[in-house]
């Protein structure tokens, strides 16, 4: 071991930085398009009804979790609702869209019957309280692309 | 049923929307004793050292501990590989490349070539010149280096490419 020690001594430490770049694309699909689609014409948030349990899923999904159905009933939900959990993230990386703190959030919109994955902002991370409402804040129409973070966040009302 | 299908076909169609993101992976490692003095003298003087052999007198490239010929270890001795060569072969590449680890397209078309500096040492790299009319096997080329400072630090990467000179 001293020798190993010795041949250290002198060492110039260098520390290579890189990355692997894995692009992903899929198909949002039948319903999943309608619904980014919907976001980004009409600033809505749309969300699917089954017929058998009366659950309302946003976002929109294809078949029922509990019915196994084909569901094919579009309602609209309003873009306030209550806020279910959060979680603070400080730790940046590179696939978050925005910069650090980020602040998640499960809402349940006004009319849906589960949660909505989201971010909170707009709000020190220290006033965040379960069940306080919060609401959308869209993008302005030219800079939403047909993607969920045309949603920008969700603020405190 | 049958009414179903005639509405379908009338609707016009829908949009699909495909979701794009990227996931890049950050890696990190340590490269040793040997390696680090290569990519720091690469980073702060844009220069390629490598190691001599003690006993025969050759320059290691890349830089290595033991020599493979007297099966020594190499040392602590180091020199300068030279700025100038010459070709000895070239390949015309025209097939695209990507870079994997940042996403970008390698420009295209791109010779690659095996170079002998003029100290001995073979080394293979890129060429900057692009017409296929004007490469020959011979050709007197020069090491480029990139010109940011932050933008060095990887290594052979801080060398995009070897241009022809004139003399």
């Amino acid at each position: 071991m001293p020798q190993v020690a010795e041949k250290l001594k002198d060492m110039d430490v260098w520390v290579y930085h890189g990355q692997i770049y894995i692009p992903n694309t899929y198909s949002a699909g039948d319903v999943g398009s309608r619904f980014l689609i919907e976001l980004r014409n009409n600033a809505r948030i749309m969300g699917m009804r089954c017929p058998v349990c009366n659950r309302v899923y946003v976002p929109a999904r294809s078949v029922c979790k509990d019915c196994f159905g084909q569901l094919k009933e579009w309602v609209e939900v309003s873009d306030k609702g209550t806020l279910l959990t959060y979680a603070i993230d400080n730790v940046a990386k590179p696939i978050q869209p925005t910069g650090t703190p980020i602040i998640y959030g499960i809402v349940q919109l006004d009319g849906a019957d589960n949660g909505f994955v989201h971010m909170l902002g707009g709000v020190d991370a220290e006033q965040i309280r379960v069940g306080m409402r919060v609401q959308a804040v869209f993008k302005p129409r030219e800079e939403r692309t047909a993607s969920i973070l045309d949603i920008k966040h969700f603020k405190p009302l | 049923m049958a009414e179903e299908t005639k509405k379908k076909a009338e609707k016009p169609k829908p949009e699909y929307i495909q979701v794009k993101f990227d996931m890049p992976r950050r890696y990190h490692w340590s490269t040793g004793k040997y390696l680090g003095k290569v990519y720091a003298e690469a980073k702060e003087h844009k220069k390629l050292v490598s190691n001599v052999c003690p006993q025969c007198k050759q320059i290691m490239w890349r830089p290595t501990v033991v020599c493979p010929y007297c099966k020594i270890e190499a040392g602590w001795e180091w020199a300068e590989l030279a700025e100038t060569g010459t070709v000895i072969q070239y390949t015309y590449l025209v097939f695209p490349l990507w870079d994997p680890h940042y996403g970008e397209r390698f420009a295209n078309p791109y010779p690659s070539a095996i170079i002998q500096l003029d100290n001995g040492v073979f080394q293979r790299h890129w060429l900057k010149e692009t017409n296929k009319d004007k490469l020959k096997e011979g050709m007197r080329v020069r090491i480029c280096w990139k010109e940011d400072y932050n933008e060095r630090g990887l290594g052979l990467q801080d060398v995009p490419y070897y241009e022809p000179i004139e003399e």
